[in-house]
This record gives structure tokens, C-alpha cells and sequence, in this order.
């Protein structure tokens, strides 16, 4: 028996030692956060590739990317393309010199016909260009159903006044008007903090905004405590949001927006990101998009700051410098690329020659209009702080305000952490 | 009453209800696992898994869907291989060198081996993230990264301390004049390993081997860091993990890969069960 275990593992031996050994293709290694839908439509894209250059793109998914990612810099074997988190960290790994700067490999005319200046703009970092944002999300979203709303004589609000005045209408009728669900394994908190800096960049404006993600103003100034206060007066009254705090604590985002689908409604409205529409039909597959289920943008607070938007994206840097990586990059910032992202997964392209006919259906394309059309534009502030704070810190504090602590005791918080991470 | 009229007042069935009320206790949060892997996806978003008992017979509320989508989802049979491939490596290389370096140090007597003992056992505080960075380093340099020779070694690495460790006392424990019993008919040292320590110490490597096995087949970080997450190498844990989307979209479907997955070690954890129970050395030296 010892002796058959010894062929056995020395055949093993051979047989994985000769996996090195393999065929050398030409190769790009890439690393993303994606799984699931998300993974199958980028091995779309990542067919397409290939078949249009022969060059093979080695996938490699997990969500713990930027402690796996940080790891793979420090020992110096990086992928050559990763899918990073954002700005924030974007600005990290420049620092530590890990990104090629993509004016480098992408070819010029594209960078200057295809891609809108906002674009470029977050993608700028002393002087480089280190991130292609390959595709774009808008978070300023209410999703409501138009159904109810007409049965119930509800109205669209298009000022905070006229939400307000909606929210009690709606609790004066026996219905609940938000839905809230702020789970998210160890990533917990995150939806409220859009909530923060949609109000934010409502009540302060972007340049108070910019000032509040670049830590120029401190966490207890007071017009951060009036966008907590705002978002609190709805998250923590059992009257304005389905279950109160706790289920607003226990619930997870993408449950979450399904109170708005029960019968009868648990909620009425929920404010999110365009991504929730995949979630929405996940659970509730009879649901027609666009049609039982639409969106109005969040609606404006002060009139001095008009509609702004607030979005996120996938952003890509490129970590070696290598000619198959280069033609990569190129790819993705080809309208070619995009389209299948846009047509899976309902994203918006952020090259401006996608034909609009290829998003799934006409809520996406009111939204990538929405989106040409802004003027001001802002990436989700908490993605582009210092990852202590951003990812930590600001996520724990909304927990904590949610929960019922004292906002002045949580901002103090905040700052503590923020004032050791800039 | 006394302590002692209570203890034979109190009927056993008592203490077999407290025992099975906690072994319930104990089991709730994976028949809920279960359950719950078998409900549609638009179930398990609005009630709790729970809400199936108050009628456990329904069967149009079950459904396999989920296993389907887990099994039927590309590159599971690779996966499987792959995990297989990193499990037995990684369990057999440091099982056997435990053994070796066990019984030398608790029987071959040679000077500091003491220090060396103090030594494998000081390793065991190191933490497993602390060498991540210098480890990759040189497996670059080495060209060993995503190789499956190089993660059993890491594995080998990080499971020797331990193992030599346990297998260490076990040697301790057994009988002195056995091995000078053997000494005296004039058997070699690998005479003495082969033919006496290691068949008198099958309970103790079973167990071992259950150990070394649950935490190579069930590690994704050390996987992740040193094999990458390409598919052609990727063990079952990354390729479950990656069944979830990015902001965990379709987390329903890791409650079957929970299953899956967890089929393999119950396969050997009640193959090699019988080890613990039956004790070798029972007759060993009176015979």
C-alpha cells in the first residue's frame, strides 16, 4: 500500500510541475473583483479580445482584491491589469510607484475623441493619467413604482420640500416610505454613505464636497452634521423607513429594495445605485424593468446647487509595462469593449461612440443620457478617501449613527481616524 | 437534599434532553444552511429559512436550482482536481515529515535536541500573514509562484509546526521498553519508525491527517496569495467564491457551494473516524 501511495503522489508531482511548463502565448494576467453575471459578461469581453489579437487574458476574480492585490505589489509580482477600487486607491498605488501611465499605452486619438474629459480628469494624478474608467454607475437614483405612486396620488417630488411633504403623506396614509438596508459582510455601512454625499453635494455643493473628500474641512464642520442630520431624520424614524433602525442595520442592500415589490408595498421608494435593477429581477423575476419599476433622479436640496450626479465606476490601471498589456487597455477603452459590459450588466460606457442601442432596455439609456447630460459629476467621495476612512471609519460611523448613537460622538470619530490617514 | 440524592433523584432521560437540547443548539445554524440552500432565490430574500417549517412537507417550496447552478457553472470538474491536487500534497508531505522529525526528536537522543524542539515549537506564534510578502518574494525569484509544488510547500511550512508539535507528545506517551525491546532484537531506527512507531501511532496520525486536511482544502487565502485565482490552477474554494458577484449578488447560490464543498472532508473525516476510537496501544505492551 506504501508503494502505490508513492507512485501515485510522485505522478502528481510530475503532473503538476509540468503545468509550468506549458504552451508560452502571448498573455495578459488581470485581476477584478467580479464573480458571477459580472464575471461571465468581462469573459465576453475577454473573448473578444482574443479572438480580435490572439492574445490570452488570465482572469483572476476575488473580492478581497485590495489586500491580495497590496500583497502581489509588495512582492513584486503584480498582475498586469487590475480592476481597482477607485480613485482613492488609484492615487495609493502611484505613490508607490506600481502604476504606467496610460498616455503611454492608449492610443492618443481615442484618449481625445472617445473619452469625455471628466473621465480623464478622475483618471489624472500628477500629471499621469493611471485609470481608464471602463465603465460608469449613477447612485443618485430613486426607485419608486409608478403603479402605486398613481393609485395613491403620489407625486414625483422634484425639491426636498416636496419630499418632504411626500414622506408624511405617505406615513399620513399608512404607508412606509423608504426601504433602507445597510448590510454587507464586512463592507457594512457603504449605502448610507452614498445617502451622505448625495445630500452633500445637494446641501454644501461640489466644491465643499471635494474640500470634505480631500479632508480640507474637518468631519464635525457643521455642514457635515447637517447631511447626517437629514439622512438620520429618515434612517432613524420607524415612521419614514421600513422596520426602523434595526431593520435598516440588519437588512441587506440587495434585499432590501425588495420591500417596494411585496404586496402590499412595505415601502415605497429606495435610493440606489443603477445597479439594483439585476438585483431586482434576481428576486423578483416577473418584475418588467421600466415599467413596474422606475427611477427619479434624487431631488434637488438648496436651488443654488441644482441636479447633481454622483456615480462610481470600474476603474482600471495598468501594473506592467508590457506591449499584450497595452493592447489590452486599448481594448477596454474601445467603444467595442464597453458595449458588451453596457448590454450585460446594464452599466454605462464612458466612450462616447457606444451606440445607444445596446443598453438592455430604455431606463439604462434615459440613464447614460442622464449622464452625458450632467454637469457635475462626482465619484462616490467615500471610494476616493484614504481606505481607512473611506472603507472604514465612514462606514462604521453611519452603523453607529444608524444605531442610535449621538452624531457628535461619531463625527468625532471620524475625524480622529481621518486626521491619521491624510 | 444533598448533592448526592439529587444526582440519583435526577432520572437520566433529564440529562439526555439538556444534551439534546444543545446538541440542536449546536446544529441550528447549518440546518439553516441547508434549508436555505434548498429555496428559491426569491424565497430566501423575503422570509427567513425558519418560515419552512411551519409546513416541512410542502416540496414545491424546495428546489434544486441552486445545486444545479453550482455544479453546472464552468470549470467546477477543474476546480475539483485542482483541490484534490493541493489537499493530498499538503497533507502527505508534512504528515510524513512530522513523523520523521517527531520520532527523532523524542527518540533518537543527540545533543540540543531540545533547543531544535523549543525552536519548531516557537515557529507555531509566527503568523501565517506575516510571511505572505517575503515568501512570494522568493517564490518569484524561485519561479515557484503558481505552481502546486509551491503552495505544498507553504502548506508543508505552515503545518509542520503544529504537527510535529502533536505528534511529538504522542511519541512521548509511548512505552519506553517497547523501543528497547526492539533495540534488543536489534532493529535499525527506520526498523523501529516504520515497524513500530508509525503502526502504534495510527490514531494519532489519523487525526493529524483530518486536521492537515480540513485546513488545506478549505484555505482560499493561502491559495489566493501564492497558486493566483487563474482557473487552470484555482481550487474549489476561489471558484465558489468567485459564484458571487461583486457586491455579493447571488450569495444564495454559496449556501449549496457550502455543501458542495463540504463534501470531501465529511468523506474523510468518517473514513478516518474509526481511528480515534479504535486505540492500538490497548493490548501493545501486556502482550
Amino acid at each position: 500500500m506504501k508503494k502505490s501511495l508513492f507512485v501515485v503522489f510522485s505522478f502528481l508531482l510530475v503532473f503538476s510541475l509540468s503545468f509550468g511548463a506549458l504552451a508560452q502565448d502571448r498573455v495578459v494576467t488581470m485581476m477584478g473583483v467580479w464573480g458571477g453575471q459580472e464575471l461571465e459578461a468581462f469573459q465576453e469581453v475577454m473573448a473578444a479580445f482574443t479572438e480580435k489579437t490572439g492574445i490570452k487574458v488570465q482572469f483572476e476574480g476575488t473580492r478581497d482584491l485590495p489586500t491580495l492585490l497590496q500583497t502581489r505589489i509588495a512582492a513584486g509580482n503584480p498582475p498586469d491589469v487590475a480592476a481597482i477600487p477607485g480613485p482613492g486607491a488609484m492615487k495609493e498605488y502611484v505613490e508607490q510607484g506600481a502604476l504606467i501611465d496610460l498616455n503611454k499605452s492608449l492610443d492618443a486619438k481615442l484618449l481625445e475623441e472617445d473619452i469625455n474629459d471628466a473621465w480623464i480628469e478622475l483618471g489624472t494624478y500628477k500629471g499621469g493619467l493611471y485609470a481608464l474608467t471602463f465603465a460608469a454607475d449613477i447612485k443618485s437614483l430613486v426607485w419608486y413604482r409608478p403603479a402605486e405612486f398613481a393609485a395613491k396620488g403620489y407625486e414625483v417630488p422634484t425639491t426636498w420640500a416636496e419630499m418632504e411633504a411626500l414622506m408624511d403623506k405617505m406615513v399620513a396614509n399608512g404607508d412606509t416610505p423608504w426601504a433602507i438596508g445597510l448590510e454587507s459582510g464586512a463592507a457594512s455601512g457603504w449605502p448610507a454613505t452614498d445617502w451622505i454625499e448625495d445630500i452633500m453635494l445637494r446641501t454644501a455643493g461640489p466644491d465643499v464636497y471635494d474640500q470634505w473628500v480631500n479632508h480640507e474641512i474637518p468631519w464635525t464642520d457643521a455642514r457635515v452634521q447637517e447631511a447626517f442630520e437629514i439622512f438620520g431624520k429618515i434612517a432613524r424614524n420607524k415612521d419614514y423607513v421600513y422596520g426602523g433602525p434595526t431593520t435598516v442595520l440588519a437588512t441587506n442592500f440587495g434585499d432590501s429594495v425588495s420591500e417596494l415589490f411585496t404586496d402590499p408595498p412595505r415601502a415605497m421608494m429606495h435610493r440606489q445605485a443603477s445597479f439594483i435593477t439585476s438585483f431586482i429581477t434576481d428576486a423578483n423575476p416577473d418584475v418588467v424593468i421600466g415599467e413596474d419599476v422606475a427611477f427619479f433622479g434624487f431631488p434637488m436640496i438648496k436651488p443654488e446647487y441644482g441636479n447633481p450626479m454622483l456615480g462610481a465606476g470600474d476603474m482600471i490601471a495598468q501594473f506592467r509595462d508590457t506591449p499584450e498589456a497595452a493592447e489590452f487597455m486599448n481594448f477596454l477603452a474601445s467603444a467595442e469593449a464597453q458595449e458588451i459590459w453596457a448590454n450585460r450588466l446594464g452599466k454605462l460606457g464612458t466612450n462616447n461612440k457606444i451606440n445607444p442601442a445596446v443598453y438592455p432596455d430604455d431606463l439604462t439609456r434615459e440613464m447614460a443620457a442622464l449622464l452625458n447630460s450632467a454637469d457635475v459629476f462626482r465619484f462616490d467621495g467615500s471610494d476616493s478617501m484614504p481606505a481607512a476612512v473611506g472603507s472604514g471609519a465612514f462606514w462604521e460611523g453611519m452603523l453607529q449613527y444608524v444605531g442610535g448613537e449621538d452624531l457628535e460622538s461619531v463625527l468625532e470619530y471620524i475625524e480622529s481616524v481621518a486626521q491619521e490617514s491624510y | 437534599m444533598n448533592w448526592q440524592r439529587l444526582k440519583s433523584r435526577m432520572p437520566k432521560i433529564v440529562i439526555n434532553i439538556v444534551v439534546l437540547l444543545s446538541m440542536l443548539l449546536w446544529i441550528v445554524p447549518t440546518m439553516g444552511l441547508l434549508i436555505t440552500s434548498f429555496r428559491p432565490a426569491s424565497d430566501v430574500v423575503y422570509s427567513g429559512w425558519w418560515t419552512v417549517l411551519t409546513s416541512p412537507l410542502k416540496f414545491t417550496q424546495y428546489t434544486a436550482e441552486n445545486y444545479q447552478a453550482v455544479l453546472s457553472s464552468g470549470g467546477m470538474l477543474t476546480a475539483f482536481r485542482n483541490s484534490f491536487i493541493i489537499t493530498i500534497g499538503g497533507t502527505v508531505i508534512p504528515v510524513f515529515l512530522a513523523a520523521l522529525a517527531a520520532f527523532g526528536l523524542s527518540q533518537l537522543h543527540f545533543r540540543g535536541r531540545g533547543f531544535f524542539y523549543a525552536l519548531i515549537v516557537l515557529m507555531l506564534v509566527v503568523p501565517t500573514q506575516m510571511t505572505f510578502i517575503p515568501v512570494l518574494r522568493l517564490y518569484n525569484k524561485l519561479s515557484l509562484s503558481g505552481t502546486f509544488a509551491g503552495l505544498w510547500l507553504v502548506h508543508t511550512g505552515y503545518g509542520l509546526p503544529f504537527s510535529i508539535f502533536m505528534l511529538h507528545s504522542f511519541f512521548q506517551g509511548l512505552p519506553k521498553d517497547l523501543f528497547e525491546a526492539a533495540h534488543i532484537d536489534g532493529a535499525s531506527i527506520w526498523t523501529t519508525f516504520i515497524r513500530l512507531a508509525i503502526p502504534l501511532s495510527v490514531p494519532a496520525l489519523a487525526s493529524l491527517v483530518i486536521f492537515q486536511c480540513l485546513f488545506v482544502w478549505n484555505d482560499l487565502l493561502v491559495a489566493l496569495i501564492y497558486l493566483g485565482g487563474h482557473e487552470s490552477v484555482a481550487p474549489l474554494t476561489m471558484r465558489l467564491s468567485s459564484l458571487v458577484g461583486s457586491f455579493g449578488q447571488d450569495w444564495h447560490l454559496l449556501t449549496a457551494a457550502a455543501f458542495v464543498s463540504m463534501v470531501v472532508p465529511l468523506v474523510v473525516f468518517f473514513s478516518l473516524q474509526q481511528y480515534f476510537v479504535r486505540g492500538l496501544l490497548g493490548g501493545a505492551v501486556k502482550g
